[in-house]
């Protein structure tokens, strides 16, 4: 009884969405707005590791997961890129990702939008110069938007998706 | 037309086929003519049945100079011989065309004879025993055709496994002759084998000598047919045969089991009690159920084709017992609904199974190769195989508006009627078979989608695949005249209706209207499948389908790539689905059934064991059916005949001094008789 009256009692303990003053879950909503204006549906995304450590994974997961769970406002991870509007790319390109990253690039219907989410994505960060590493996302296929972080934090990925739907309205249809 | 005339031609044609094969020239000249003959006879047999099936008339023949001390021959063909003769001249046709394209290689061996001669007897040896009016000359006809297609299973040299099939098939369609021998022994009581004459002897059978005939008619026409448990033959005979003949054993030939029980139960027993239709259809389910279960976990194609001539006759022996229960309970409209069921499954298989045996000796020439794990990406390289076996696989996986699901329906619907008989044996055995029917239908799709996916789909998985080629134009042509078939009899399941109902009203029963228009029909239950109707919704759902994304479309760029193959640079044809990767699921649901047995072999570096060099999966399964049945029985006979080998000593003083015993027990056992 004891554990119910505290149950009871003490309600849903969370962190707050808000991190450095930006509300996570209004820039969802905005997103949502907003992606359903350009592409007529909920943002669909495909995530791409094409060699990460796996920091940016853990942060991208947090999207989807209890906290944020932005597949509420329409945001949504899907299975192959056929389904896709937008990639998510993170980590260093590495030798064995660079052909199935265009294989993936190509296989995106238009029109399609590429984050690269990630300091490793942008740069190489400290694997830059390894052998196995044929190069930053942009180097393999064109890139809308690079989110820097070392992982960068599920608001700042929000941010950049953001930004590339705000590039995307811009510029309108991306070439092939 | 006149019907004499054409019996004088279709055995005309099968015997100058059966003299041309032995007496030409060794060459294509000798190929041609002999098949040609025998799609001659085919042809004539087709018009025969189709002449008396359309004029309602029987033709009769009597040559008493022939085969004197069985009785004489006695020929007669009524609607009932009719449909299964217009089923042999059907699927006798086919076979024989598409035999002139794949038998070429066979042109200048001396087997090539052989191979067509037999042909020629077993087509003119099938026919006659639709058309056989006594016991004589049904159990000599019988036989001819039983040794003919023996024969004809061994022809095949390269064949590593003929004869160890051959001689199942052998002993089992011997035993089953037997069988027969005994059954119309009892029936004659002593008299004539004639059949009129036996009709009217049985109703003086006591009950328990007509069961005794019925079981012993059901065992020796359950083992053509391929009844559990008397299948083994089957699955081991049909892919050990020539493609042609094995299209003719499984369309035509075991079909005959269905026609003589008919013919003997149907038309020469009066009506027997209820458990005679309760055995043959509990029979037919187990028969069923087991032929489909193992054509889904097959991985021989032709295999995986016996396997579901088991299960379509399963089928049709679910329709037979089905009559024979209503019949045993005074329900003559149902009984012969149900016979007509059965019928037209019969049919509808004869056609499609034709088919597909002939489309897989088409894949089998292409590739030179019989396992479905090494096929694959053939629709690419045979697409009229490809897409006549598409269709053959769509008419056995019961899929409307095809002919497999006209029948299946029939059967499902009869049944369902059947079921709303107040007998409580009834109660209890009709909503069991239905649930064996249904899922039976269910797993002969997935087999569908397996035979069909596996082998014409995807990458090749080996250089005959690799390399195959397109059959010849008369192979192509051939598989087309049962497709055509299988499209015509499932839009139009109706048109055979009438002739059908006619045969169950010859055999003593009035028919229940089952067509009402252009739909099939089951009064009783108030149910109703047009199949045109339901051609013409799903083509022009399809067709508008497909103009409207073409109108939604139009505006749009649109931009061709590869299939996405989720990144994969390197895409080989070892990363696909294989046939038995395809049926683990089931191997796992119904392990109790399959047995299945697996032998992991890994190869570790001699350092360590993680260093794996290879892994070698050998999955089978266990063929515990035969070994439970027959295995006490062939270690019987090798124990027998391990001590009579003790005898061949090779001193000709021992046998010298066995004669006189033989004599002396001849003596006893002369003296005893008499």
């Amino acid at each position: 009884m004891k554990l119910f009256h505290k149950i009871r009692r003490t309600g849903i303990v969370t962190e707050p969405l808000s991190v450095d003053g930006t509300d996570g879950v209004a820039l969802a909503r905005e997103i949502d707005a907003r992606a359903r204006s350009v592409f007529g549906r909920a943002l669909a995304i495909r995530e791409v590791d094409a060699g990460s450590c796996n920091g940016c994974e853990v942060e991208i997961a947090g999207l989807s997961g209890p906290v944020y769970d932005m597949e509420r406002f329409g945001l949504h991870f899907v299975a192959s890129p056929r389904h896709a509007d937008m990639l998510l790319v993170t980590g260093p390109v590495t030798r064995n990702m660079a052909v199935p990253l265009r294989m993936t690039y190509d296989a995106t219907p238009d029109p399609k939008l590429v984050v690269a989410v990630g300091d490793c994505a942008r740069t190489c960060g400290v694997f830059a110069g390894s052998y196995a590493v044929a190069g930053p996302v942009d180097s393999i296929i064109p890139v809308d938007v690079t989110v820097a972080g070392c992982p960068p934090e599920p608001t700042q990925i929000l941010q950049g998706i953001l930004a590339a739907i705000g590039r995307f309205e811009l510029g309108g249809a991306r070439r092939a | 037309m006149n019907e004499s005339l054409l019996f004088d031609w279709m055995l005309g044609a099968f015997a100058l086929g059966a003299a041309a094969s032995v007496a030409l020239p060794l060459g294509g000249v000798l190929r041609r003519v002999a098949l040609v003959c025998a799609a001659i006879g085919s042809a004539s047999a087709l018009a025969l049945g189709l002449s008396v099936l359309r004029a309602g008339a029987t033709w009769t023949a009597r040559w008493d100079y022939l085969l004197q001390p069985l009785g004489g021959v006695a020929l007669r063909v009524d609607s009932l011989g009719a449909f299964f003769l217009l089923i042999i001249g059907f699927t006798g046709l086919p076979a024989s065309l598409f035999a002139i394209g794949y038998l070429k290689h066979l042109d200048g061996r001396m087997r090539s004879r052989a191979t067509h001669a037999l042909f020629n007897i077993f087509l003119a040896s099938m026919c006659l025993v639709t058309c056989a009016d006594n016991g004589g000359t049904f159990l000599f006809v019988w036989e001819v055709m039983a040794v003919a297609s023996y024969l004809l299973v061994i022809s095949d040299p390269e064949q590593a496994d003929a004869p160890t099939a051959g001689l199942w098939y052998a002993v089992m369609t011997h035993a089953g002759f037997l069988a027969l021998l005994a059954a119309f022994i009892i029936l004659a009581q002593g008299g004539s084998w004639e059949f009129p004459v036996l009709h009217n002897a049985s109703t003086l059978l006591s009950p328990g000598a007509r069961g005794a005939v019925f079981v012993l008619m059901a065992a020796a026409f359950g083992s053509k047919a391929g009844l559990v448990p008397l299948h083994v033959w089957l699955p081991r005979a049909h892919p050990a045969a020539p493609s042609h003949v094995s299209a003719l054993m499984s369309a035509a030939m075991v079909n005959l089991g269905v026609y003589g029980l008919v013919r003997l139960v149907f038309d020469l027993l009066p009506p027997g009690p209820p458990w005679w239709g309760g055995l043959l259809l509990g029979i037919g389910v187990i028969t069923a159920l087991t032929g489909v279960l193992y054509s889904v976990a097959e991985t021989h194609l032709k295999r995986v084709l016996a396997y579901s001539t088991v299960e379509n006759l399963g089928l049709v022996f679910i329709g037979l017992g089905f009559a024979l229960l209503m019949r045993g309970y005074g329900y003559g409209a149902l009984a012969s609904m149900g016979l007509v069921a059965a019928l037209l499954h019969t049919l509808n298989h004869a056609a499609f199974k034709c088919l597909l045996f002939l489309a897989a000796g088409s894949v089998v020439h292409g590739t030179h190769n019989v396992s479905m794990e090494m096929f694959g990406g053939l629709i690419k390289r045979m697409p009229a195989t490809a897409m006549l076996s598409l269709l053959g696989t769509l008419a056995l996986a019961g899929v409307p508006p095809l002919n497999g699901f006209a029948s299946e329906w029939l059967t499902f619907q009869v049944l369902v009627a059947g079921a709303q008989r107040t007998a409580p044996a009834l109660a209890i055995l009709l909503p069991l078979a239905l649930a064996g029917v249904a899922l039976v239908a269910g797993l002969a799709a997935l087999s569908g989608v397996r035979l069909f996916g596996i082998t014409f789909l995807a990458l090749p998985r080996s250089t005959g695949a690799q390399q195959a080629k397109e059959s010849t134009r008369i192979m192509v042509v051939a598989m087309a005249i049962p497709a055509v078939a299988c499209v015509v009899l499932g839009i139009a399941p109706t048109s055979v209706i009438p002739q059908l109902s006619r045969i169950a009203s010859d055999l003593g029963q009035p028919a229940g209207p089952l067509s009402a228009g252009l739909a099939l029909s089951v009064p009783l239950v108030t149910s109703r499948m047009w199949a045109a109707m339901i051609a013409a919704v799903a083509i022009s759902a399809g067709a508008a389908a497909a103009v409207a994304v073409r109108m939604v479309g139009r505006h749009r760029p649109v931009r061709v790539g590869a299939a996405w193959n989720c990144g994969r640079i390197i895409q080989s044809a070892r990363s696909e689905y294989t046939a038995a990767a395809f049926a683990e699921p089931l191997k796992r649901v119904f392990t109790g059934f399959y047995r299945p047995t697996q032998e992991v072999t890994i190869d570790v570096h001699p350092a360590s064991r993680y260093f794996v060099r290879s892994i070698r999966l050998r999955a089978d399964l266990a063929p515990w059916m035969e070994e439970v049945l027959y295995g006490p029985f062939v270690r019987a006979t090798r124990a027998v005949s391990d001590r009579m080998r003790q005898l061949h000593s090779g001193s000709i003083h021992f046998y010298l001094a066995l004669l006189p015993g033989a004599l002396l027990m001849l003596f006893v056992i002369s003296r005893w008789l008499r």
